[in-house]
């Protein structure tokens, strides 16, 4: 491990992905408002060019200029994460300011980047030909739509949401990591409501920011009752803190609220109620993009917490977190699934398909817990190996879900993709495209060998492993109340992956076997960015169920940096 | 060593697979164009040069490996590793890809290449011509080139595992083949039993295959199980049941009684598919599993498996003399035909019981002899079998065309009823279709076991050893009665044949004016007539030894060795088989044609003269039907004989037995199926709409209700904090 100053020369260097965001952000600032504006002198009449503002080049007023910069940008920053996770010679870096540590890359913040990064970068692909969102009736309104600035602004948000991702990933304080989120949480707000032409999207932003800011607030007020504590926000100091007085009032009141924050940014429930409205006014890769990262961070938020914080393996009373977590991921799964069963907008559905998926994961680390709570030995490190099949599902679920996501963008830019019999006759109109849609919903549904079976699998496995615990090796538990409750988790999830295969095959019912609408028989546009996006998808879904070995790996390392 | 022909031995199952993708693709694509049609025969052309690069590729590896080369393992299939919960231990199975090769093999390899080859050229000639087939033809083609594949692949496995893979592509491409002219409900049904027929023989070989692999603790491979040492330590009684379960498999897919009923009805499908199926390859993948299994009656303890080599020989034994009767009343030309394979196939396991019992019972000189035997008669019947096919495809096309020709050129399509296929609709074609005589006067000759042609060096063999056993083990005498009166009805209904098509005068207008006029038709015709007259250089090479013995075997010189065949059959020193081959003989040489000749026989019309190889027969023919005051009016009016137009009432017993008990037990599942589980299916489903709509209804759309809701959330987790505090 090795330890820089901020802002020094090897801070740069160490954070080159984040490095490549900001020059990006600069550049997404400074060339799009490139132009022959000149100075004039004061008190003389001599103008020499300043450039900044006036009539734009044509270069610099290219619509498609801002789209390439952020890509570009992203492109690059996700690949020197990736390529440092290939990297050997790799070793932790913490930076630090003074005897305060800020941020430090590991194998589990380097993995959290990429998950970032990459779905920052596919959804902003797919974009290219996704703004406008939605076709309007005058099509002047749409060469607006196109207006270079509108196009620098949604980009701007994207980098920014991407550079807040990354400093929620990498974050050793909690208020660094509330910074972060803080920052990708107003970008996202805005680009839900960016699109303001329509009613859905301004409506779903406003609700999402009022809900979100409400549950911000109680977050940061939880974090200040922590400091108020322990008199700091460092990671390892809370955790130092929480072992010897973790059973006090005042920190459980703290992680009550902290609780009530990241739910939201998970939306586990009764938390979610925005998320619902949120996705289906905004344009779907930034829907997709909530869906996928957003929650991510929500994740990492809860991690960073629940295990590395408040870790439960001292004390009867450093418990105390688990049985309500438990509670909030069954009846969060429950509610997302039942909710999607009825829904008839099939971005309402991927939403409530998103809480659901929360669920899961929720159950995962109240799985965690337990075991770390010691309730439970077994041969090998199962806590590792659930929060790693978190990360593997966190992973994959940017192909699959912002994949799906991406499909019904293609539609929307066709006109519309707000009624499940938008989706009618997909299978006729454009084979390849239902083809790619039914298997990001097979994957979703976790049928093998897509990625999404190994996923729910390795989750599901995980809680198995924990509920039954050392039983296994004594030949299996003998009757139902030797096992752990961790073992009804996941016959809870179960279930309730049962239940959800049929809103997600309904889909593929809609699109092979119903007529199309009418006045929707045209060809699809092509958009070749976003298609290519949905074929890298169904690429990254297909390969990653099948040989997903190394990625697994990956996330087992990186999960192991926890403990 | 040879090993780079090896490395090249799975292009030969692989080369037609991959031309499957292509020319069903292609003809998608191309069908009906004016190249596709003309120049690629619609694919046709395709498929020829792969079938004949198999075939070259076999011959290569037959050559190289009669110096010595066996089988190797090409590649790893896959790996698997599972958790033991009784120990605890994880173990790691390999499953590889290779190839086998011993003499059954090299033998089998060659008929199949070799027959699936002269049929696909055949094919051009037959399918190409008929307008029925216009514009649907790459399907056949794709579809016989994936069968063929299955075939070569099945034969070159070095796995039970593999074999049966293989063994279950054939099933569906045999389906799809019988269904080609689907929109017939006569095809479509008898492809359908076919199907459902042979599956309950795969049934029983599936519980066969997983018997074994639990014996020989995960093992499928032949270099595993056929290991002498990994035999001693099974269970012999264990493993006469998996192989008897795995035989059930074969009789199936061979046609044997009791599950034969799918093989007359196959002959709904195009006349090539006939010959591939019953000559040249599925109903030999069952006498190929079934001879693959001698090892194990090798190595097992005295007399421990002897059950189930008797009821090999009692299921060929019986099979043999029914087929043979129920083959004295058909008409159809096809249908003889089906019924001759079958009651052949019989004979080769009647003669692989014995050899098994042999083996088993430590006769292991006399064994390798049946063994040979039995399978020097899979080659002889395939030669000749498949070339009779196609001459009767030959004789059916011709039939059609001057059906065609005769009946005015406006009306084309099948909208009469003349039967192209029966025979009472021909006679007297020796002279209008010379080639075509030819090849079927041989090819029947080699079936009946005319001394010196093609299937006696074997047949004779197989009765010979059958009796010898019967005088070791009296319960053998029942199927060596069965083939021995087996041998004289086959020269009985193959005379039969020949001489309603080929002898007397024409029946019917359309046959006097056939003509053999469809090119590539005769190129198979001809080589397979040179194969099965040469077949006794193959005895001469002692091929009967030499495919006994998997692995060894030894060449004494050819006229050694065709003397000492002769010897053994003429000029036994048992007395007792000696008189048995002379009564053999006579029975299938004389007794039989004498009595088709005497109800069959005539002359041609006046002025038309056959090649002089067939003119004395069809001339004796007619003087002894002349003489002949034979009355088969009793025999004619029997209740036997109007049974055996219903086939032995195998089918309507089926389908009773079908309807009731299957019928029935649907009928009672689909009961349970639509009121108990789609109700409380359905009852789910519209509980949780139920509740769906109510949690949604819940999702106000007012932020202020959300906040209240995430209050309310905010409450129970203290609720829960506080709880557990």
């Amino acid at each position: 491990m090795q330890t820089v100053e901020a802002f020094s020369s090897e801070f740069w260097t160490a954070f080159a992905p984040e490095t490549v965001l900001l020059l990006g952000l600069a550049a997404l600032f400074i060339i799009p408002n490139l132009g022959n504006a000149k100075l004039r002198i004061p008190l003389t009449q001599v103008k020499i060019p300043w450039f900044f503002g006036g009539r734009r080049f044509r270069l610099t007023g290219a619509a498609h200029l801002p789209g390439l910069i952020a890509v570009g940008t992203l492109f690059s920053a996700f690949f020197l994460a990736t390529w440092s996770q290939f990297d050997d010679t790799f070793t932790a870096t913490v930076v630090v300011a003074g005897d305060i540590q800020l941020l430090k890359i590991d194998a589990f913040s380097r993995l959290f980047e990429i998950i970032f990064l990459g779905a920052v970068f596919l959804a902003s692909m797919a974009s290219l030909d996704r703004v406008p969102a939605t076709i309007f009736e005058e099509t002047d309104e749409m060469e607006e739509m196109y207006d270079n600035r509108r196009q620098a602004d949604l980009y701007l948000l994207m980098l920014t949401t991407a550079l807040g991702m990354s400093l929620v990933a990498l974050a050793q304080d909690m208020f660094v990591l509330f910074i972060g989120l803080e920052l990708a949480s107003f970008a996202t707000y805005v680009l839900v409501a960016f699109h303001k032409e329509s009613k859905a999207g301004a409506e779903g932003g406003v609700k999402y920011f009022i809900v979100g800011s409400v549950a911000s607030a109680v977050g940061l007020y939880g974090l200040s009752l922590l400091y108020l504590w322990a008199g700091s926000l460092q990671l390892d100091v809370l955790a130092a803190t929480w072992s010897t007085n973790g059973s006090e009032v005042l920190p459980i009141v703290a992680l009550g609220f902290i609780l009530v924050g990241f739910g939201f940014k998970v939306s586990a429930a009764p938390f979610h109620f925005a998320a619902p409205d949120a996705y289906s006014g905004a344009n779907s890769p930034v829907a997709g993009l909530l869906a996928t990262a957003s929650k991510g961070m929500g994740i990492v938020g809860l991690i960073r917490v629940l295990i590395v914080i408040a870790t439960p393996d001292v004390g009867a009373g450093s418990a105390i977190w688990l049985i309500a977590l438990a509670v909030l991921a069954v009846v969060t799964m429950t509610w997302g699934n039942i909710a999607a069963l009825g829904s008839t907008n099939p971005k309402r559905m991927l939403a409530y398909s998103s809480v659901a998926h929360a669920g899961y994961m929720l159950a995962a680390l109240a799985a965690v817990g337990a075991w770390v709570n010691g309730d439970i030995e077994g041969p090998e490190d199962y806590g590792a190996a659930v929060i790693g099949a978190v990360l593997f599902h966190l992973t994959v679920l940017v192909a699959f879900k912002l994949g799906a996501f991406l499909v019904l963008g293609l539609l929307e830019m066709e006109g519309g993709a707000s009624r499940l019999s938008s989706l009618a006759g997909l299978g006729r109109r454009d084979p390849l495209l239902a083809t790619s849609m039914f298997i990001f919903m097979m994957a979703l549904a976790g049928v093998p060998p897509l990625a999404g079976f190994m996923s729910k699998f390795l989750i599901i496995a995980g809680l198995v492993k924990v509920g039954v615990g050392e039983m296994w090796a004594a030949g299996g538990p003998v009757s139902f109340a030797d096992i752990h409750w961790v073992w009804w988790l996941a016959l809870a999830m179960f279930v309730n992956s049962a239940l959800s295969v049929f809103y997600y095959l309904r889909i593929g019912v809609i699109m092979f076997l119903e007529p199309p609408e009418e006045g929707r028989r045209k060809p699809l546009p092509y958009g070749i960015s976003i298609r290519m996006t949905i074929w890298v998808c169904v690429v990254a879904t297909i390969l990653l169920g099948v040989s997903g070995d190394f990625l697994i790996q990956l996330c087992y390392s990186a999960a192991e940096t926890l403990f | 060593m040879s090993s780079t022909i090896l490395e090249y031995a799975i292009l030969i199952p692989l080369l037609p697979m991959m031309a499957f993708p292509v020319i069903l693709f292609l003809g998608k694509m191309f069908n009906g164009t004016p190249g596709w049609v003309g120049k690629m025969k619609e694919g046709g052309f395709i498929a020829l040069p792969v079938m004949g690069a198999s075939l070259i590729l076999s011959i290569w590896l037959i050559i190289d490996s009669l110096h010595g080369t066996s089988g190797t393992t090409l590649f790893t299939w896959f790996e698997s590793s599972w958790w033991d919960p009784a120990t605890g231990a994880i173990t790691t199975k390999v499953f590889n890809v290779g190839i086998h090769i011993d003499h059954l093999t090299i033998m089998l390899l060659f008929v199949a290449s070799f027959l699936c080859f002269l049929i696909n050229v055949f094919s051009i000639g037959y399918m190409n011509t008929d307008p029925l087939n216009d514009n649907r033809n790459h399907r056949f083609y794709a579809e016989f080139i994936l069968f063929c594949s299955g075939m070569l692949g099945m034969v070159l496995a070095d796995s039970f595992l593999w074999l049966f893979i293989f063994w279950e592509l054939m099933g569906l491409c045999s389906y799809l083949l019988i269904g080609f002219y689907y929109e017939r409900p006569s095809a479509a049904y008898a492809a359908k039993k076919a199907f459902l027929t042979t599956r309950v023989g795969d049934v029983f070989l599936i519980i066969g295959l997983v018997m074994l692999w639990n014996l020989f603790n995960g093992h499928l491979e032949y270099a595993y199980v056929f290991n002498a040492n990994n035999i001693a330590a099974v269970d012999a009684g264990s493993l006469q049941l998996a192989l008897g379960m795995m035989f059930i498999g074969a009789v199936g897919k061979s046609a044997q009684f009791p599950l034969h009923v799918w093989l007359p009805d196959a002959m709904e499908g195009p006349t090539p598919v006939s010959a591939l199926i019953h000559a040249a390859t599925m109903v030999n993948a069952g006498l190929y599993l079934v001879a693959r299994m001698f090892p194990f009656f090798a190595a097992t303890p005295v007399g421990s498996m002897s059950t189930l080599a008797i009821i090999i020989a009692f299921i060929g034994g019986i099979t043999a003399v029914m087929a043979a009767l129920i083959a004295f009343v058909q008409m159809d030309i096809k249908k003889v035909l089906a019924y001759s394979t079958m009651s052949q196939l019989a004979y080769i396991f009647t003669g692989l019981g014995a050899a098994m019992w042999l083996a088993n019972n430590g006769h292991m000189e006399a064994a390798t002899i049946a063994l040979g035997a039995a399978l020097f008669h899979l080659f002889n019947h395939a030669m000749a079998k498949g070339m009779l096919f196609m001459a009767s495809g030959s004789v059916i096309h011709e039939m059609h065309h001057a059906h065609h020709e005769a009946h005015h050129h406006d009306h084309g399509d099948e909208d009469d009823d003349f039967d192209a296929q029966s025979m009472e609709n021909m006679g007297g074609l020796a002279s209008r279709m010379p080639i075509t005589a030819t090849a079927m006067f041989f090819g029947s000759m080699s079936i009946i076991g005319i001394p010196f042609i093609g299937g006696f060096w074997s047949k004779e063999g197989i009765i010979a050893k059958t009796w010898e056993v019967a005088f070791l083990e009296p319960a053998f005498f029942i199927p060596a009665l069965f083939v021995l009166c087996g041998a004289g009805m086959t020269g009985f209904y193959m005379s039969r044949m020949w001489l309603m098509t080929f002898a007397g005068k024409p029946k019917t207008e359309v046959a006097a004016n056939v003509q053999e006029q469809t090119a590539w038709i005769p190129i198979p015709l001809v080589a397979l007539t040179f194969m099965t007259l040469t077949a006794f250089i193959w005895a001469g090479l002692e091929v009967t030894g030499w495919l006994g013995n998997y692995d060894g075997g030894h060449f004494i010189g050819f006229f050694e060795g065709i003397w000492l065949e002769l010897k053994h059959i003429f000029l036994n020193h048992d007395i007792s088989l000696l008189l048995l081959t002379y009564v053999a003989i006579g029975l299938s040489m004389v007794l039989g044609p004498l009595y088709a000749m005497k109800l069959y026989g005539g002359r041609l019309d006046d002025g038309q003269v056959a090649k002089p190889w067939m003119n004395w027969l069809i001339n004796l023919s007619g003087r002894i039907n002349e003489k002949s005051e034979f009355d088969n009016s009793a025999w004619a009016n029997s209740s036997l004989t109007k049974s055996l137009h219903k086939r032995l009432h195998f089918d309507d017993v089926y389908d009773a037995a079908v309807l009731k008990i299957v019928v029935g037990f649907a009928n009672l599942a689909a009961l349970f199926d639509t009121k108990i589980i789609d109700g409380a299916i359905k009852g789910i489903e519209s509980t949780s709409q139920d509740a769906s709509t109510k949690v949604r209804s819940l999702t106000t759309g007012s932020a202020r209700d959300y906040i209240m809701m995430a209050a309310l959330g905010t409450l129970l987790i203290f609720g829960l904090l506080w709880g557990v505090a």
